[in-house]
């Protein structure tokens, strides 16, 4: 079963269009990023997703079913900011939030212990720090204990071990078995946790699916020899390199994902004559790849 | 619809403004009758004038069957404040996102957009039954009669409060910013409204009877002091016409609304 499907999705502001023909599904289980710079149209898809914000045209599935309000009910959803009512305390807050879930309030004390704000629970939403009212929004997320939470930019706002936590908490809920939708513009958080990912720049998406498939489709080896020159030379007659690049004191060899045979190449580059003070197998990070991407598009 | 009210109210039990503002609103239908009531024991009282006062003015605005009529006509000058607190528990849902966050967290637009309606008519409601027992009370306490001469007074001054509920929600939705929408509410319907309105009385003939809160509130015109003057200088009001243009804005308010909700970026 699909999560979400998106097919065809526009959406114009005036003259400016921030969703450009966004098509993709996300598979049940599945940690699901999606990346982009800032203003990329993150924020634009998930509104839309939750119905805030109506597509110029195009069309989602919740569940494999036409979307309505209480599929929202089965989702945690965090967009953007948390919304609280600034007068009210977090278990007032939270138990609105419960009350339109449909969910009683038995749950809300599981919840602030899990964010580690029961101890403020009694505390109005205004007297909170930026990283407290996120934690809240995570709370309140899990109100219910739903199969699907939405994430956007979850870690805004967090200081380190908030973020490290958080980070904790999202590989925990996928081992629990729940599908997780995260926007982020941090590629590095993205890395970490996701199992899928899809790349979008300014309202299009380059690149979706596997982490493994999007992120390495190429084998990088560095090798590095007192002669470099002479190195070249030799790795340049490489059957398997597909191009080399000269990097400061290596060479990186590009490969085709999977065929880096370090020992083939150490060989090879020994019996032409040139002696390897450097060899090292590196796959590409997510950062080269999305610089590569949304360069690509410029 | 029990269920959507429930929540709501878990939104207003704990907001202190709300329920200042809410209070001496409705100590201040009380309040403003109160003094109109002096006024008219002042002038009435003296022997000497009373002849006169009789004779001018009419019977006694705050006795049966006047009562009903008096009552609503000083009390809608305070419908502003409904209005107002419309505004302000919408605008304070735009700042805070909420509006976002309610619908992210289950319900659906028209839920969201009904309940809302449903609370400028419980502030009608409400306005209207605070109106219908003060003015009980004035009658009883002149001794006079109990009369229900005039109640349809009662029916006239629940369609002008409903008017300034669902106006004043109307302008929050387009304009978000709570500030500019209390302004705006309270400078259309003080000033530019009235000054329309006298324009096109004088030059379209009395065609400003009908703008959109104009035809609200002068379902409780003729005011109900010196009657017989005031029916020789304007011409009478048309009251069934003027319910039917109330009704018709009203109706234009919940579509305006109901389709801004529906279709908007929230």
């Amino acid at each position: 079963m699909a999560i979400l499907t998106v097919e065809n999705l526009y959406k114009n502001y005036g003259p400016i269009q921030a969703l450009k023909g966004v098509s993709f599904s996300v598979p049940e289980g599945s940690v699901f990023g999606i990346l982009g710079p800032n203003g990329s149209g993150k924020t634009t898809l998930l509104g839309i997703i939750m119905d805030i914000l109506r597509p110029t045209s195009g069309s989602f599935k919740l569940f494999d079913e036409i979307p309505n309000e209480n599929h929202r009910k089965r989702i945690g959803t965090l967009l953007e900011t948390p919304n609280f009512y600034h007068y009210l305390n977090a278990e007032q807050n939270l138990r609105i939030a419960a009350e339109i879930k449909g969910r009683g309030k038995e749950d809300i004390e599981r919840v602030l212990h899990v964010v580690d704000l029961y101890n403020r629970r009694k505390s109005r939403f205004s007297t909170y720090s930026l990283g407290m009212k996120q934690r809240l929004a995570l709370a309140s997320c899990m109100l219910g204990d739903p199969k699907v939470l939405v994430f956007d930019e979850p870690t805004n706002g967090l200081d380190p071990v908030g973020i490290a936590d958080t980070r904790e908490l999202i590989k925990r809920l996928h081992k629990e078995g729940k599908t997780i939708i995260m926007a982020s513009h941090l590629l590095d958080e993205v890395e970490k946790v996701c199992t899928h990912v899809a790349i979008l720049q300014k309202g299009t998406l380059l690149a979706h699916g596997h982490v493994d498939e999007i992120l390495v489709n190429e084998d990088i080896v560095e090798v590095g020899a007192a002669d470099l020159q002479q190195l070249q030379a030799v790795l340049n007659s490489y059957p398997r390199a597909t191009h080399l690049k000269q990097d400061g004191q290596f060479i990186e060899v590009f490969l085709p994902a999977g065929t880096a045979n370090l020992e083939e190449i150490n060989r090879y580059c020994f019996e032409k004559g040139a002696t390897l003070n450097h060899l090292r197998l590196r796959k590409k990070s997510l950062e080269t790849k999305f610089f590569e991407l949304t360069q690509n598009n410029n | 619809m029990g269920r959507l009210l429930y929540i709501e109210w878990l939104k207003l039990k704990n907001y202190r403004t709300f329920w200042i503002l809410g209070i001496l609103y409705l100590i201040s239908i009380f309040a403003v009758n109160y003094i109109g009531y002096r006024i008219q024991e002042e002038v009435y009282r003296e022997e000497a004038t009373k002849g006169m006062a009789q004779m001018v003015l009419g019977p006694k605005p705050w006795s049966f069957p006047l009562v009903w009529h008096t009552a609503a006509w000083i009390t809608s000058w305070l419908l502003y404040f409904p209005g107002l607190m419309m505004i302000i528990l919408m605008s304070n849902e735009f700042t805070f996102k909420t509006h976002r966050q309610n619908i992210i967290d289950g319900w659906s637009r028209h839920q969201y957009i009904m309940v809302k309606f449903v609370y400028g008519i419980l502030a009608a409601v409400l306005s209207t039954v605070m109106m219908f027992l003060t003015a009980l009370f004035f009658g009883f306490i002149h001794d006079s009669d109990f009369s229900t001469d005039n109640m349809h007074y009662i029916l006239f001054f629940f369609v002008v409060a409903v008017t300034y509920t669902m106006a004043a929600l109307l302008i929050s939705l387009f304009i978000k910013r709570g500030a500019l929408a209390i302004g705006l509410f309270f400078i259309y319907g003080l000033v530019i409204e009235n000054l329309l309105a006298g324009l096109m009385n004088y030059y379209l003939k009395n065609a400003g009877r009908y703008l959109p809160l104009e035809s609200a509130d002068n379902l409780l015109m003729p005011f109900p002091f010196a009657e017989a003057a005031q029916k020789q200088i304007t011409q009478p009001y048309n009251h069934t016409l003027l319910f039917i243009f109330a009704i018709g804005y009203l109706l234009a308010y919940f579509y305006f609304s109901y389709k801004r909700w529906r279709t908007a970026d929230l």
